[in-house]
């Protein structure tokens, strides 16, 4: 076996020009499939880093069901609505830790002499615990009866910061949509969640929030349960309480975060091959080169080949040599490759710090493989050419 | 060692069909040394590739060291080839880029022996043709005697106890030509059986016994040492000469 | 050496060796068949979505209620305190000059039943003027009555597969049927037309859009729509809408004006960038080819070597075998071109025929460049062989082995 890799290595290393040419092909191909999955790899844990923000045990309820219009909650409006008590009901459910009830819109928010247009969450207190987010300063709301709201603010930082600067906004007033609401807290800097500044942002009573954009219903409501085993049951006791609550109609959507992400990674792995498959259209026509070279090569050394097919090579050790010669260009072109997709994957992550760029140790193996398989079917033809010569032939020639 | 039986060969060439070998009977005991001559075209080097099992007769019978070649499969052939033949070429067929060295071993490679034991049987082979210290060269590197040398120390590596030559010193000087000649005969000396084809009747006449070939038949058969002496060798004996 | 003799000696050399030719053609050819079908791809899905967009006509305003500042898309998610109302829709009819039609949208989604058969389906409340403004069509009876917005008929309009669904065979015309808790009477089927602006028409019904208020429970509208008499007049239009929602609103700009222009050269930006995205990836192959071809001119200059000393010997100057070579190289990777084009459209036919609704069809800046690009990878690549042929030394060529 050795001695194979040794003349395959001489035959490759006599021709260097030539071979480092077709090495060149294989190794394009593999360099912009390993950079280009390694982006939409990258996009795929980007993504769902930013959902796992919230954690993962959570399902969400929201009116409408999905199958008529596609994205639910868009329309909304139906026979019974889903209200507070809705929520409350669902907190009965064994497994359940937090229930949050949303209603949102958007506003202007005035304080200082300034303002800007915001997103306004109505939710429950408990978001700090539901949603892994923290107050950095005061407080959010008592728990008390979620159908009463009070008229009391929580600013997210920036939102803070565009208003009040460096003052101090506690106890201040700011008016949402004209009304008074008190400032009793600080949100903590979440940063961005896909594009949307999640601090630019207010939170409110929901049922504030709901006089305040004369809403009739929830826009959602967040289910926080335990532990991933109980997802499951919890989906379908949530159904099974709205569903007696509301005339035994499923007039809502229930998504579980998990479901939501399933869907979501299938679609960017889809993407992601589809890319790697474009790119790889380059590794096809760098293994047509290697077939070509080794045909080539084929006919040059005929001589040689008849020669040792004399002193006793058979035909399957004359097939074997070429098919691991042919085998070894494509697997040193593929490790160039490797080495220069993920060179410049790393450089790109350093230049842009914000870009997602990822490769796994996989998707390495299978690069390799991938070189190593391509040389060998290129071999194939050429090869066998090699071994069907008849040895007299051979050694006649010139 | 070799029997030969009625054989006959015939190949194309252009469309035309060419007679290489016709009715060719023949016997050759172990360690003789056998010249075969005969004008260009008659027929030597097939005649001289089917003893070393690259060609098969169209018909006939050839008998190697007891067995029926006909019989043999590729693969069995392949072993006789690597075991039991050693090659000497016009043109040596040496690898360019392998040293004298990877030449000499390659016989040894395909046979799948450890690289000690060919380290060790390399080093012997060359010694024996006195190119010890070339053994890093490179063919390009080497004189035409020298690569010959090299193509010999191949030929013998595996021990055949057979070689085969084509015009083995068709491409040398007259010195480098006795060189080879001298170790040709050194091996049959130890016992190895040896053909060789040629044109030079200063080569023939060192073999026991001498073959002519015209046309693909044999026309004549005569000792070594009267070949130099013998006039229109090619054309068919006037003397009542059996064929022996 | 004219033209003709160059072409002729290329083809000759070319055609001495016909696996390697071959297969270089075939390298070159996959490249630009890729090049070719994926931008063909992209371009369809652009003018794909163009056309949906054409479909509902390209005069049109959308008033969304809300304004937001932090996210980029308005219009999702609720405003406040100021509704854009029935009567903001009457004031814009009847104060703009440069607005030819208005159509107010309510939407709530209801179960809608006939005896026994039922569905849940989007509940739309609009106008008369709804059919013009979205390029709708009624195949049985006809579209909502003209008449004073703020009142509502109990009558409806059904899309053709929920009248398909619950009267399967019966005339819907004139029957009632059951919407939510609401009695309506079936004054017309619209006309099939899919799926246009994210809204399935087949899928949906019809009603009064002061009806659908009292059905849902609103005062606000969903949307507004504004068709504008002439395209010129758009931006003008949008301007004097959004001046009049802020003075009928307390001075506050708590609405946002889309114009389907924007929406359609976002989407179209966004698809012209992603198709010449993937068709940079697919021309990666194209280089790849180009040094396979660069590979095989190498080899045949060796392999000619001898012929080349003889043609100098003769009295053929560097530039000629320059010449030559570089015809060689360039006429391989154009001929793989030419290939590659064909396959391409072979191709994207065959797309064609398992997704007629999509217009694929390679854009003429993306075949010029597969062309362009062929002929000049051959000629790059085979640059360097070339110029080695031309620099051999006569004396030493014609002794080569």
């Amino acid at each position: 076996m050795r001695d194979l890799i040794r003349l395959a290595y001489n035959a490759v290393a006599g021709h260097k020009l030539r071979s480092g040419l077709s090495m060149l092909g294989i190794a394009i191909g593999i360099a912009s499939v390993i950079l280009l999955t390694s982006i939409g790899e990258g996009t795929r844990r980007y993504i769902l880093e930013q959902f796992a923000q919230f954690g993962t045990n959570i399902l969400s309820v929201v009116p409408g069901k999905a199958e008529t219009v596609g994205i639910p909650g868009v329309l909304g409006g139906t026979t019974r609505k889903l209200t507070i008590d809705d929520a409350l009901s669902l907190q009965r459910i064994s497994g359940v830790n937090e229930v949050v009830a949303n209603a949102y819109g958007s506003a202007r928010v005035e304080a200082n002499g300034r303002g800007r247009s915001v997103f306004v969450y109505g939710v429950t207190p408990n978001v700090p615990t539901a949603w892994n987010f923290r107050v950095r300063q005061g407080a959010f709301w008592p728990a008390g009866d979620p159908r009463r709201g009070a008229q009391v603010a929580v600013l997210g930082p920036s939102l803070k910061r565009e208003l009040f600067g460096e003052e101090n906004a506690l106890g201040r007033f700011v008016r949402i949509g004209g009304s008074r609401f008190r400032v009793i807290g600080i949100m903590e800097a979440k940063g961005q969640f896909i594009g949307f500044d999640i601090d630019d942002a207010v939170y409110v009573p929901v049922a504030s929030a709901m006089r305040l954009f004369n809403l009739t219903e929830l826009n959602e409501v967040h289910v926080v349960y335990a532990h991933a085993g109980l997802a499951d049951r919890v989906e379908r006791e949530v159904h099974r309480v709205l569903k007696a609550r509301h005339n035994d109609t499923e007039d809502f959507t229930v998504t579980t975060q998990k479901a939501m992400l399933d869907v979501f990674g299938n679609v960017m792995n889809m993407i992601t091959l589809a890319v790697g498959a474009i790119a790889g259209i380059s590794l096809l026509v760098g293994s047509i080169g290697i077939l070509t070279m080794m045909w080539i090569a084929v006919g040059e050394r005929t001589q040689e080949i008849g020669l040792i097919r004399a002193i006793g090579a058979t035909r399957q050790q004359v097939q074997l040599l070429f098919l691991t010669e042919a085998a070894a260009l494509a697997t040193l072109g593929g490790a160039f490759g490797i080495l220069g997709g993920v060179g410049i994957a790393t450089l790109l992550r350093l230049a842009i710090p914000g870009l997602p760029i990822h490769t796994p140790l996989l998707f390495v193996a299978l690069a390799v493989a991938m070189s190593t398989v391509t040389g060998l079917l290129s071999g194939v033809l050429p090869a066998r050419r090699a071994a069907a010569l008849d040895p007299i032939e051979a050694l006649r020639t010139e | 060692m070799i029997r030969l039986e009625k054989i006959c060969r015939t190949y194309q060439l252009g469309g035309q069909p060419v007679h290489a070998l016709v009715d060719i009977d023949e016997h050759v005991e172990p360690g003789e040394h056998i010249a075969i001559m005969g004008p260009s075209g008659s027929g030597k080097s097939t005649l001289l590739y089917t003893l070393g099992c690259l060609d098969r007769p169209d018909s006939g019978s050839y008998w190697l060291d007891g067995r029926e070649v006909a019989r043999l499969s590729d693969e069995e052939l392949t072993q006789i080839r690597r075991h039991l033949i050693g090659f000497v070429f016009q043109s040596f067929h040496l690898v360019p880029r392998l040293t004298a060295a990877e030449n000499v071993e390659l016989p040894m490679v395909f046979a799948g022996l450890s690289r000690s034991e060919r380290r060790e049987r390399v080093e012997a082979a060359l010694a024996s043709v006195a190119l010890s210290d070339r053994i890093d060269h490179r063919p390009d590197q080497l004189s035409g005697g020298e690569r010959q040398r090299v193509a010999l120390a191949r030929a013998v590596v595996m021990q055949p106890r057979l070689i085969l030559a084509d015009e083995p010193t068709g491409n040398l000087d007259t010195t480098s030509g006795r060189q080879i000649l001298d170790l040709l005969d050194r091996m049959n000396d130890e016992g190895v059986t040896l053909v060789v084809v040629t044109h030079d009747p200063t080569v023939a006449q060192r073999a026991d016994r001498v073959i002519v070939l015209v046309d693909g038949h044999i026309v004549r058969r005569l000792p070594g040492r009267d070949v130099v002496a013998t006039a229109n060798l090619f054309a068919p004996p006037q003397s009542r000469e059996a064929p022996g | 050496m004219t033209l003709a003799d160059l072409f002729r000696f290329a083809i000759g050399s070319l055609g001495g060796h016909r696996l390697r030719t071959a297969l270089s053609l075939l390298g070159m050819a996959i490249g630009v068949a890729a090049v070719v079908a994926l931008t063909a791809l992209g371009e369809g899905a652009r003018r794909y979505v163009i056309d949906q967009f054409a479909s509902i006509g390209t005069n049109l305003l959308i008033v969304v209620p809300g304004k937001t500042e932090t996210t980029g898309i308005p219009g999702m998610v609720p405003g406040t305190a100021n509704d854009i109302t029935l009567q903001d829709a009457e004031a814009v009819a009847r104060q703009i000059p440069e607005v030819d039609k208005v159509a107010p949208l309510v939407v709530g989604t209801e179960d809608v039943s006939y005896g026994a058969r039922r569905r849940q389906v989007p509940v739309v409340g609009s106008t008369q003027e709804f059919e013009e403004v979205r390029k709708l069509s009624v195949v049985r009876g006809e579209f909502l009555p003209a008449a004073d917005m703020e009142r509502g008929r109990s009558v409806a309009v059904l899309g053709q597969k929920v009248a398909q669904e619950i009267f399967l065979g019966e005339e819907p015309v004139g029957k009632i049927v059951r919407i939510g808790g609401w009695r309506m009477r079936v004054i017309g089927v619209l006309a099939p037309r899919g799926v246009q602006l994210g809204m399935n028409v087949d899928d949906m019904v019809l009603v009064p859009v002061g009806t659908a208020m009292k059905m849902f429970d609103r005062r606000s509208l969903f949307r507004i729509f504004v068709q504008v008499r002439a395209t010129a007049d758009l931006e003008q239009a949008k301007g004097k809408v959004i001046r009049l929602f802020k003075e009928r609103h307390d001075g506050e700009e708590d609405i946002t004006v889309l114009t389907q222009d924007a929406v359609v050269s976002t989407f179209s930006q966004i698809l012209g960038a992603l198709t010449l995205a993937v068709g940079a990836i697919a021309a990666i192959s194209l280089t790849v080819a180009g040094i396979g071809i660069m590979n095989v001119m190498l080899v045949a200059v060796s392999e000619r070597t001898r012929e080349i000393g003889l043609l100098r010997a003769v009295g053929v100057g560097r530039r000629q075998v320059l010449a030559v070579f570089l015809t060689e190289a360039a006429l391989l990777s154009a001929a793989g071109g030419l290939l590659g084009l064909a396959v391409g459209w072979t191709a994207i036919e065959i797309l064609v025929q398992v997704f007629p609704a999509l217009p694929a069809s390679p854009p003429p800046w993306a075949v010029g460049a597969a062309l362009a690009l062929s002929f000049g990878v051959g000629l790059l690549f085979g640059w360097l062989p070339a110029r080695r042929a031309a620099r051999l030394d006569p004396v030493l060529a014609l002794a080569s082995r």
